[in-house]
């Protein structure tokens, strides 16, 4: 919007905004440890397209969460690059272009659900910065989680989902472009899973944000991604980028489906491979 | 660390306990009543000299009778004991605050800590006398001193109890080292900050009227000495007895305080 008024301002017309949200280019990242340093990843090359829901799936210790965190700029690349939107990682935290949902909630047990919610309007924004905002206030983001009159309860008044459910409301409202969540809903029970991963595509489907999905589940996997990133271990790379050739439009009956079966058996397959 | 772990302690057995306030007042109101019985039939069976152990009926009535006496040593050891234990505790978490922003000066100033920390307050109590003389800056200095330690060590600890996880959400909030400090360290700090204020609310107490017995003329500490060299037993009980209600006093201010500062009553990591 912002972009369109300046070119009819002053003429100038922005170059086209590159087409991939996130992208990796022989990205490394390696820690240094007690042991000597340790490759989590290596030469990681990766396009993902704006608006993609990707879930990726890997083995214990493969590098899935570290992925998301140089992509978030919470750890340091060691080599090679890696562009959000164009932008430095750096520069895209900055701008608020991410968010970040952690297996575990991580409220401020002080805060109330909505108090959580708002917490990022309340911190980091430089003197005179624009941040984006979602078109729904802190409180229609509840009442979309699902929360509506719960707004003042406090995190630990709150089931583990509903925790879970204030967390993907707070990283709503800056208006991500870019969402990445790692095993958002590990610690929850089977019923409720569902019920989130229902509500988490059609948040994607409604504001049209690139999602970074990362579970344990191959079911979870297939029944959200677009495209399923299998990574492989010591050190972490790219086993393969496998296509989900199911609908946008997804429902939890979809799972008996013939695609869903064969998706979910070649994910197996390429698991035990790794 | 046993101070830091009574906070779970304390969030487990609070529902509980509350569903039960008729037990929870009346068991120990009669256990009470039934030691006091015990003592005053035991003294009067036996027979026992009043200098050597007054009957509660006797304490009682010096209660009543010096009521005067016992006030007017009452309030200097509350203000010394008041500001010992505010100048103590705020220093106290001044430092903790300046070791969790600098690492350096925790290094340097730690094992001073912990050294002060191992000089009996007793020992040290005579020397603070001679430096700062007879008046009530010694017992306040002794007060804050008694104070000090619990509260670093809580509040350090209590600062550095965030988790990783909302230091990860600050930084991809890009949030600044004052607004991880004021909207997230310092509130998590509470919960350990008060565990060591109610200890710090007993032992200012006991710090102000050690100071007193060494070189005092007014003070519930110096009523005891006095009280034990003129052989008035029932009066150094009746002493005796009103500053622990000094010492309890405290204590429920701060607990009254902390039930109104830390509302979320969970743990934060549980
Ligand atoms: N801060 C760190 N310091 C040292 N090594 C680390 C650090 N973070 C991750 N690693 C190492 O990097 C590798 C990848 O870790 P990562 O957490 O990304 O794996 P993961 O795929 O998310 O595993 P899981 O499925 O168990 O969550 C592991 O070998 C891990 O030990
Ligand atoms: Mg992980």
């Amino acid at each position: 919007m912002e972009a369109l008024k300046v070119a009819e301002d002053t003429g100038f017309i922005p170059p086209a905004p590159p087409r991939a949200a996130v992208s990796l280019d022989r990205l490394s990242v390696a820690f240094d440890t007690a042991n000597g340093p340790i490759v989590a990843l290596r030469d990681i090359t990766l396009d993902i397209e704006d608006g993609t829901f990707l879930t990726i799936l890997g083995p214990s210790g493969c590098g899935k969460s570290t992925l998301l965190r140089v992509v978030s700029d919470l750890v340091p690349m060691a080599g090679g690059n890696a562009t959000v939107f164009g932008k430095s990682p750096e520069q895209a935290r900055r701008g608020r272009d991410i968010a970040f949902v952690f297996q575990d909630a991580a409220l401020l047990p002080w805060r109330t659900a909505l108090e959580n919610v708002k917490l990022p309007l309340e911190m980091g924004i430089r003197r005179g910065q624009e941040i984006h905002r979602s078109e729904r206030s802190p409180e229609e983001l509840l009442a979309m989680v699902g929360l509506k009159g719960r707004e003042n309860a406090l995190p630990h008044e709150l089931s583990g989902g509903m925790r879970q459910r204030v967390a993907i409301a707070r990283a709503l409202v800056c208006k991500p472009k870019l969402l990445l969540m790692d095993e958002p809903f590990g610690a929850l029970d089977e019923i409720t899973r569902d019920r989130l991963n229902e509500e988490i595509l059609r948040i994607w489907q409604e504001t049209g944000t690139t999602i970074l999905f990362v579970t344990h589940s191959i079911p979870e996997a297939v029944f959200l991604g677009q495209k399923v990133l299998m990574l492989a271990a010591h050190p972490g790379r790219v086993k393969e980028l496998v296509d989900v050739g199911l609908p946008r439009d997804r429902k939890l009956k979809m799972r008996e489906s013939a695609e869903f079966v064969r998706t979910a058996a070649r994910l197996r397959e390429l698991l035990e491979e790794c | 660390m046993s101070i830091v772990n009574e906070i779970p302690d304390k969030a487990a057995g609070g529902s509980l306990r509350e569903l039960l306030p008729s037990s929870r007042i009346v068991a120990p109101i009669a256990v009470l009543a039934a030691i006091l019985l015990v003592w005053q039939t035991g003294v009067r069976y036996f027979d026992v000299k009043p200098f050597i152990a007054p009957a509660p009926t006797d304490v009682l009535a010096v209660l009543v009778s010096d009521y005067p006496l016992l006030l007017r040593n009452f309030w200097p050891t509350l203000s010394e004991a008041l500001l010992g234990f505010a100048v103590g505790n705020i220093i106290a978490v001044l430092i903790a605050v300046a070791f969790v922003h600098n690492r350096a000066v925790e290094k340097a100033f730690f094992p001073v800590a912990v050294f002060v920390n191992t000089i009996p307050i007793l020992a040290i109590a005579p020397i603070l006398v001679l430096i700062f003389g007879n008046g009530m800056t010694a017992k306040v200095v002794i007060a804050a001193l008694i104070c000090f330690f619990p509260t670093l060590v809580n509040m350090v600890k209590g600062l550095q109890s965030v988790g990783k996880d909302a230091l990860d959400l600050a930084q991809i909030l890009s949030a600044t080292k004052n607004e991880v400090f004021w909207k997230i360290r310092l509130p998590a700090s509470l919960p350990y900050l008060f565990a060591a204020l109610k200890i710090a609310a007993t032992t200012s107490v006991i710090g102000a009227i050690v100071g007193e017995w060494i070189g005092a003329d007014v003070g519930l500490g110096a009523l005891i000495i006095d009280a034990t060299f003129n052989f008035r037993s029932p009066l150094l009980y009746a002493t005796v007895f009103v500053s622990s209600g000094l010492a309890v006093l405290l204590f429920l201010m701060v607990t009254l305080l902390e039930r109104r500062l830390v509302y979320w009553t969970a743990n934060p990591r549980h």
